[in-house]
């Protein structure tokens, strides 16, 4: 009987913080979270680890717009040659200094389907939007925060036809 | 005392017990609306995703459940999950997906022909009704469609279609503006001014109205007009057509109005 009691115990509290753990684990991660790798990101730092809102809930913003993203950068990516149709979206995090990094790309084509792109391209779409300074990072009075960020490249007949 | 020992344990292990059945309840048997609330209301989290899995392996067929659960795959930039699972919710209920689906290949992958598919194949199932796709005209949403894809004489009759369709009263203004861009584009300058002026008759702080004036007022060396409208550009900035996720076509900015202003100075 006593083993019974301490038998009950043993398995409803395993229960109780398997449970938990899983929940914990639930609510403090989100659907695009970026997970920083040194190897790839370098020294790349966050402000707030715990707190990198999307930026359409906080209004990050890059002086001129995505137009003026397109303006600057565009030039130089046109003649990347691809062998697929369709769609780059590449998500990153815009600090609370206004710098960049943690670069990660999803590719799909023109069913929505994931794509592979060959990664040597895919660098130097990185590394271009890197150069990209003219960050206003999310602010309120209190504070400037991180965010991330999504930027999109349209493919067609092999070549990067708009960025947005 | 070894009973009372033995009492606490029991009852430690029964409070355990209620804690670990009300977090299963809570998951699998608690009302399925308000699961389903309470999953939209976490919108991203991934306890919101896990939720909405519980639901559809409880609802397969309620695309509501679909519909909502791709939402921030979509905005997030990851739009083959997004997809995935947006297209089960179009092919469980294409009446009320159809214009969802549609509205993101425009304003967040600007696939042009894929959101034309998905508006027309709405509208031919809806015969008797001007569908709203996410709120606005299906009209208005093709001749976004075909402005992107450099089409201006279909645009234009799409952006009068809806001018028509929802009475000038009524209409997003924006529509007079890609009229007038239409127009501009088409090379008839007239018709172009002629529908930014209605624009800024319907509301003076229609700052992209104003700025294509000016443009067209520099172009036929109108300087004081041209100023006039920049001036007024400049004044109503802040009433710009914005939107927190996606940039718009047609969407300006203070670097548009210097630009312009440059031009002007020489």
């Amino acid at each position: 009987m006593k083993s019974r009691t301490n038998l009950f115990l043993l398995i409803s509290f395993l229960l109780a913080a398997s449970l938990t753990a899983w929940f914990y684990y639930q609510k403090g991660h989100n659907v695009g979270d970026l997970t920083a790798d040194p190897e790839i990101d370098g020294e790349f730092q966050v402000c707030d680890e715990d707190k990198i809102p999307n930026y359409y809930a906080i209004g990050t913003h890059y002086q001129g717009g995505k137009k003026a993203i397109k303006a600057e950068i565009l030039n130089d990516l046109e003649n990347l040659e691809f062998q697929e149709q369709g769609n780059i979206s590449l998500r990153f995090i815009v600090n609370c200094h206004g710098e960049t990094g943690r670069f990660r790309s999803k590719s799909t084509d023109l069913e929505m389907k994931k794509i592979p792109v060959d990664e040597a391209r895919l660098d130097k779409i990185k590394n271009r939007v890197r150069q990209l300074n003219k960050w206003n990072p999310a602010k309120n009075d209190h504070a400037t925060y991180d965010s991330y960020y999504v930027l999109n490249f349209k493919l067609r007949d092999g070549r990067i036809v708009d960025i947005f | 005392m070894k009973k009372v020992f033995k009492i606490l344990k029991f009852s430690l292990a029964i409070l355990l017990s209620l804690y670990s059945l009300l977090i299963v309840y809570s998951l699998f048997f608690y009302s399925s609306a308000e699961r389903f609330d309470i999953a939209a209301h976490m919108q991203g989290g991934y306890l919101s995703q896990s939720m909405f899995e519980i639901l559809k392996f409880q609802e397969p067929e309620n695309d509501e459940i679909y519909f909502e659960q791709s939402v921030p795959f979509n905005k997030r930039g990851d739009h083959a999950t997004g997809f995935a699972i947006l297209n089960k919710a179009v092919e469980l209920n294409p009446k009320v997906h159809l214009g969802y689906r549609g509205y993101i290949q425009l304003r967040f992958l600007r696939n042009y022909r894929a959101a034309l598919e998905d508006f027309n194949r709405l509208d031919s199932l809806t015969p008797q009704i001007v569908d709203t796709p996410w709120g606005e005209d299906i009209d208005f949403l093709r001749g976004e469609a075909y402005f992107g894809l450099k089409e201006y004489e279909k645009a234009r009759m799409h952006f009068l279609n809806s001018i028509s369709n929802q009475g000038e009263e009524w209409v997003d203004i924006q529509a007079f503006v890609y009229a007038g861009l239409c127009e501009e584009r088409l090379g008839n300058m007239d018709q172009a001014k002629e529908h930014f002026q209605q624009a800024i008759h319907q509301s003076k702080y229609t700052v992209e109205a104003h700025l294509g004036l000016a443009r067209i007022y520099l172009k036929q060396e109108l300087f004081e007009e041209a100023n006039s409208h920049l001036e007024q550009a400049e004044k109503y900035m802040v009433y710009k057509r914005d939107d927190p996720y996606n940039e718009y076509l047609n969407e300006v900015y203070l670097e548009d109005i210097e630009e312009l202003k440059d031009s002007l100075a020489q």
